[in-house]
């Protein structure tokens, strides 16, 4: 048993650092949910918010001295009537702090050693790397032109070898004496020209007839913006609801657009993007987040590092370009289709939730209304509590469907494709 | 000469293959344009000509007006920059629904849709912008449900701080009217009701 003596004394050596290190780390979670259950609100480790930033505070003011630190947090009104660095963070910030007198001075050791740990981490290089690097960057689609330049190629030499091919036919019917009339050039043999117009005839149709088709339809639209706006950032990655921002859709025509307050209820303090994945637009090239998030601050007149004297009725509204446009002989309702008729976001506009830069998704066209109307089932079932009470007018299709004539009611059969209900 | 031909034809090939992005940066062609365009003032549109013609218009309702079927306004206005007054002056006013009546279905869409992005959905401060701090959101949502501090704060004083903002939290004033507003914070006070009983129960 002698080999064994050594291992168990690793063994008990190896459990005891263990011990310390989840001491360690127990103590650094203790901070970590200190720090979010009580300092969160008002102050972030990095950039000045409510509060002023907590990023190195032992160097600031009294704070070397943890005790100074726990009577401010007891009583902050009566620390700052004795001491001048307080007073002068309450001129700053005007808002003088929370009151905390739960904290033991534990609590505040083990916040501060949170923080310290926060600001290594950020400051050491192997910290953690932001954003996913060389996620989906849009593959150039270049493909087309080389097979086209190809094809071309290839279509020049046939033509030279067909005419080399002649001459030498010539040559050698020259040296044999045999007399041949003189070849028709190409270009008025009677065949080529039939063949080149029926190919141009069934071509050039193809491409009227679509063309024809596609005026007044901008399917696929995707105007350059004023300002960056990624909905995948927004409303993909970060789940805000659709009507967060677009908030007419459930009670007007309009799905309106918001209007900058309402960027800025987040952006006032979300200044810089660096959480979220790599941005690229539609050519490929690289978005600066956090400059666009500037560009919004512009049109709001908003200062990150004065956020306090913001103005919110000074701001300017964003110029941002309509995609999606009904002609002005069409009536169409937000409200009807979102709130009565629960039809989701993404039915009409596509996966919104995966666009960086958005794209009209639907045609819009009559035939696209049309087609929806006939196939989209209404929740026909009321009672009390749920469905649509106005339904119940419909007593024959009720009847109908308690005596098996009909199994579902879909909008063609309540009127979804009279004229005047969308032309009036 | 014929060479020359050649050559003309493949640049403008090659130029209309790569003209050809998949990318659609225009809206295209209309029959009538007039038809399709309104020709009346659409909602967003540009009213700098009216401006030119001497119209006066800023799309606000007219002072001292409110509309059809709201509640009356907020009687306490907002706090000057650095001042608490009109905070505490708050905690005084009281819900003017009648909280048996609101349709709570309704006001949780509400509360959902607006505040639970940061508030979360179990209204525990971490909603998915916050996400216990690896959300983009640098600040910790307040704790609704859970933290006694606002379990005991007066609806009043809630419903200056959806209207008006409070520390890092935006206005709402213009997401939710009156009404609505009165009715998220009747949402949040059956919630922190409810939270509150079934702790004491399980102390018991």
């Amino acid at each position: 048993m002698i080999p064994c003596k050594p291992t168990s004394r690793k063994l008990t050596l190896f459990a005891f650092f263990i011990f310390i290190f989840s001491g360690i780390q127990l103590s650094a979670q203790d901070g970590k949910a200190l720090f979010q259950q009580h300092c969160a609100v008002c102050h972030n480790i990095f950039k000045p918010m409510t509060g002023p930033e907590l990023m190195n505070l032992e160097e600031r003011g009294p704070w070397s001295d943890h005790n100074k630190l726990l009577e401010w947090v007891h009583n902050p009104a009566a620390f700052m009537a004795k001491d001048p660095y307080t007073t002068g963070l309450h001129t700053q910030y005007g808002i003088i702090m929370t009151p905390f007198p739960d904290l033991t001075l534990k609590d505040v050791d083990a916040i501060v050693s949170y923080i310290n740990g926060e600001v290594a981490a950020k400051n050491s290089p192997k910290g953690p790397t932001t954003g996913v690097a060389g996620e989906e960057k849009p593959s150039t689609s270049s493909n087309a032109v080389i097979f086209g330049v190809i094809s071309l190629i290839l279509a020049i030499i046939a033509l030279i070898l067909m005419q080399v091919n002649s001459n030498l036919k010539k040559l050698s019917d020259d040296k044999e004496g045999i007399l041949r009339p003189e070849p028709v050039p190409f270009y008025r043999n009677k065949i080529y020209i039939a063949f080149v117009s029926i190919i141009l005839f069934i071509v050039g149709g193809y491409y009227l007839t679509k063309g024809a088709i596609g005026l007044g339809r901008s399917e696929g639209y995707q105007p350059i913006q004023p300002i960056y706006y990624s909905h995948k950032v927004h409303a993909g990655i970060n789940q805000i609801n659709c009507l967060y921002c677009h908030g007419g859709a459930w009670e007007s025509k309009q799905a309106s657009i918001p209007s900058v307050n309402v960027c800025m209820n987040c952006h006032k303090a979300i200044n810089t993007y660096e959480k979220g994945p790599k941005l690229y637009d539609e050519d490929g090239k690289e978005i600066d987040g956090t400059a666009e998030i500037q560009k919004l601050y512009k049109y709001a007149g908003f200062d990150p590092k004065n956020s306090s004297s913001w103005d919110p009725s000074k701001a300017q509204p964003i110029s941002w370009i309509k995609i999606h446009n009904l002609p002005d002989y069409v009536f169409f309702s937000h409200e009807q289709h979102v709130r009565v008729g629960k039809v989701q976001c993404q039915t009409c506009h596509g996966e919104i939730t995966a666009m960086n830069e958005v794209k009209q998704f639907a045609e819009l066209s009559m035939g696209w209304c049309v087609n929806c109307h006939r196939q989209t089932k209404i929740d026909f079932n009321y009672d009390s509590t749920k469905g649509n009470k106005f339904y119940s007018i419909y007593e024959k299709f009720h009847d109908d469907i308690k005596a098996g004539k009909m199994d579902s009611i879909t909008v063609k059969d309540i009127g979804g494709l009279e004229c005047q209900k969308c032309h009036y | 000469m014929k060479k020359s031909l050649i050559i003309l034809t493949v640049i403008i090939t090659v130029i209309a293959v790569a003209s050809c992005n998949r990318v659609r940066r225009t809206p295209g062609r209309t029959y009538m344009p007039d038809m399709t365009y309104s020709r009346a003032y659409e909602s967003y549109a540009s009213t700098d000509a009216l401006k030119k013609e001497g119209v006066f218009y800023n799309a606000r309702p007219v002072t001292g007006t409110m509309a059809r079927g709201d509640e009356m306004p907020f009687p306490i206005s907002e706090d000057k920059p650095g001042d608490t007054v009109n905070y505490f002056a708050s905690r005084q006013v009281k819900n003017p629904l009648n909280v048996a009546s609101i349709d709570m279905t309704e006001a949780e869409r509400l509360y959902l849709v607006n505040c639970g992005i940061c508030h979360g959905t179990k209204l525990d401060g971490n909603g998915p912008l916050y996400k216990g701090g690896d959300g983009p959101y640098p600040a910790k949502p307040a704790t609704l449900v859970g933290d006694a501090k606002y379990e005991s704060m007066p609806e009043g004083q809630m419903f200056y701080s959806a209207t008006y903002g409070k520390n890092m939290m935006g206005s709402y004033a213009s997401q939710l009217t009156t009404k609505e507003r009165w009715m998220v914070i009747a949402y949040i006070k059956s919630k922190q009701v409810k939270v509150a009983v079934t702790d004491t129960t399980a102390k018991k």
